[in-house]
């Protein structure tokens, strides 16, 4: 299925903004934004949300009773040994080693959840819409696949009014993100 | 949230965010020069010195060494905990100072953390090495075996170092990458080579900046970093228990947990200084790691030298105060007098008083000055480490054990080629990676500039 888009670049930051709210005030479908760092207001605008820090905190739970459950098996019900007279659930130093791996098995947990649902894995080639977003550049993506010229044509204007330094017409067999 | 005001620009020279990029990627798209292979063509020498004290080592067995039946620990553990200290720079600058919500980091965390990785792996090798027969290290995994099956001792110090440092070196190498996830796909879509293209395309794992990219990015930096702050006091604690459950004179005491990991902190600073004095200099990059820079690093290390002055000072207090003979004999007949008093008195000067220098602005502004300083710093924290093992296994209980320790050519070797083999991770990081976070440069740019005043 071929996709059009309109696709403007910004050099500034905060034109680059006021566009976006411009954008959404005139119902456009604003496919994604790419910038060269991380801006908060984008997050709100886009109603953005990550679930990672719940998911994090469920691996991070689950490892820690994990972890104690597999202690208290080979301590105590597999292969009990007592070592300097102190009980085979010697609890107190269990505790180190909880703590550690729950924090190995949040960092890898997370860190694969991060992966699969951002679709980034080694060699992935995702559609990159503009190569300068990477460098000094903002970039809006507007989905203009369903509109008619005019109304594309009202976004590209938006675009250029509030400071695009320049709005390219562009469209892709199919999007990989 | 944040203001630097006081402090000055964090990035100097009023840069645009393409001049930014440029000048981090130049020293990867630019060949080096021949200072550069000149250095790894040293460290790879130091590094195949090492090679062959490793394969000495496993070909014959830790007889090599000068360790005996006294003195059991010698150059590896001193070297092990010598190489973790400095690898806590990472988590010091990337972890420590995020939450500190000290955003001069930005400029340096990317080194300090290759530094981190390189030097576990270097101290890593040693209590490998300790082992003695290399070929059964994995029995220190608890997997089901035909042994019994025999689980590890849990309650062992030794086996929550295993597994510290093991968290800790897949931690750091992951926190690493995903920073630089963002500069890698900076480098492919700006760079003209197609092999670079293709080898940082690869590695980029197709990170296009979407605004999809970077909430998830963000929300995992700060899980990241918030879960492994713990690290930062769990490593080296884990590490000082190794010695402080032994009831060896000069090592059973309490103090020895926060009294290793600021010690580790303030290795590992030293370490960062001497890298970014040289990487400032080298690559001429003074206006991302500004005197400021410096000079915030300098004032860390007097605060962190003043710890270690007064945990020296209590531990000879408390060695006196407990009326203990054997703790008394130690500290006073071993080690501020006797047959170790230069190695003791070394570490004091190194760590206690030189870094005092820096209440001096003209000396925290001197770039030779800084780097003797971080030097002597190391120095002093090897010292330190050799202190506390060599003196308290020398000469403990009974006087018949008393055994004296020198070092061999294997020892000498061992150390020799880690530092060969993480000066050349430093060297390939440094030609092959952004040195710094580029992303987190262009978003505090223009923090205290003139611009946004």
């Amino acid at each position: 299925m071929k996709m059009g888009f309109k696709i403007g670049i910004f050099d500034e930051e905060e034109k680059f903004i006021s566009s976006i709210k411009s954008l959404q005030e005139n119902d456009f479908n604003i496919h994604d934004v790419f910038t060269p760092y991380p801006i908060h207001e984008v997050f709100h605008l886009l109603k953005r949300k990550s679930r990672l820090p719940s998911a994090a905190y469920f691996i991070g739970l689950s490892a820690i009773l994990a972890t104690l459950a597999f202690l208290y098996y080979t301590a105590v019900v597999d292969w009990p040994v007592v070592y300097g007279g102190k009980p085979f659930n010697s609890f107190p130093s269990f505790i180190v080693i909880t703590i550690v791996l729950t924090i190995l098995a949040v960092t890898i947990g997370s860190l694969a959840l991060f992966s699969v649902r951002s679709k980034l894995v080694p060699g992935r080639d995702n559609t990159i819409f503009d190569h300068r977003a990477t460098d000094d550049k903002f970039v809006i993506v507007v989905d203009t696949g369903k509109l008619d010229k005019s109304t594309a044509g009202k976004a590209e204007n938006i675009m250029n009014e509030l400071g695009a330094v320049e709005v390219i017409d562009k469209d892709f067999e199919n999007v990989i993100a | 949230m944040y203001n630097s005001k006081i402090r000055g620009p964090l990035v100097e020279g009023n840069k645009s965010l393409g001049q930014i990029t440029r000048e981090v990627v130049s020293p990867i798209e630019t060949s080096p020069g021949i200072w550069w292979s000149a250095a790894l063509g040293l460290s790879s020498l130091a590094t195949i010195y090492g090679i062959y004290a490793i394969y000495m080592t496993v070909y014959k067995g830790i007889g090599t060494w000068g360790v005996n039946n006294s003195v059991g620990w010698g150059w590896e553990i001193i070297n092990f905990v010598w190489w973790i200290g400095i690898g806590h720079a990472g988590t010091a600058f990337s972890i420590f100072l995020l939450i500190l919500r000290q955003r001069w980091r930005t400029s340096i965390n990317r080194a300090a953390e290759a530094m981190t990785v390189f030097a576990v792996l270097c101290a890593a090798i040693m209590p490998a090495l300790h082992m003695g027969r290399i070929w059964l290290a994995f029995y220190i995994f608890p997997y089901p075996n035909t042994r019994g099956p025999l689980w590890v001792n849990f309650n062992s110090p030794l086996f929550w170092d295993f597994t510290a440092i093991t968290a800790y070196l897949l931690i750091s190498v992951s926190f690493w990458y995903l920073g630089m996830l963002p500069d890698l796909a900076t480098i492919r879509d700006k760079t003209a080579s197609k092999v670079r293209k293709a080898l940082y395309g690869f590695f980029s794992m197709g990170w296009t900046g979407s605004s999809r990219h970077w909430i998830r990015y963000e929300s995992l930096s700060f899980i990241l970093g918030g879960i492994a702050a713990v690290l930062v006091v769990s490593v080296h604690s884990i590490v000082s228990t190794d010695f402080a459950v032994g009831v060896e004179p000069g090592w059973h005491t309490t103090i020895f947990p926060p009294f290793f990991v600021v010690g580790a902190i303030f290795s590992g600073f030293a370490m960062v200084m001497t890298l970014m004095v040289l990487i400032r200099k080298v690559y001429r990059l003074t206006d991302y790691i500004t005197d400021n820079h410096m000079d915030a690093i300098a004032r860390i290390l007097i605060f962190i030298s003043l710890i270690m002055g007064t945990a020296y000072l209590s531990e000879i207090f408390v060695a006196w105060y407990s009326g203990n003979q054997y703790e008394m004999f130690t500290f006073f007949r071993n080690r501020i007098t006797g047959d170790y008093k230069i190695q003791f008195w070394g570490m004091i000067v190194c760590n206690a008083l030189i870094p005092q220098l820096f209440w001096f602005r003209k000396m925290r502004r001197n770039w030779i000055v800084l780097l003797l300083v971080s030097l002597l710093i190391n120095i002093g924290m090897w010292l330190e480490r050799y202190t506390i093992i060599v003196t308290s296994l020398t000469k403990d209980f009974l006087p018949s054990n008393w055994a004296p320790y020198t070092p061999t050519f294997i020892d000498v070797g061992v150390f020799v080629g880690t530092i060969g083999l993480f000066a050349t991770g430093v060297l390939l990081f440094m030609r092959y990676l952004p040195m710094m976070a580029i992303s987190e440069l262009k978003g505090v740019a223009h923090i205290g500039s003139k611009k946004e005043d």
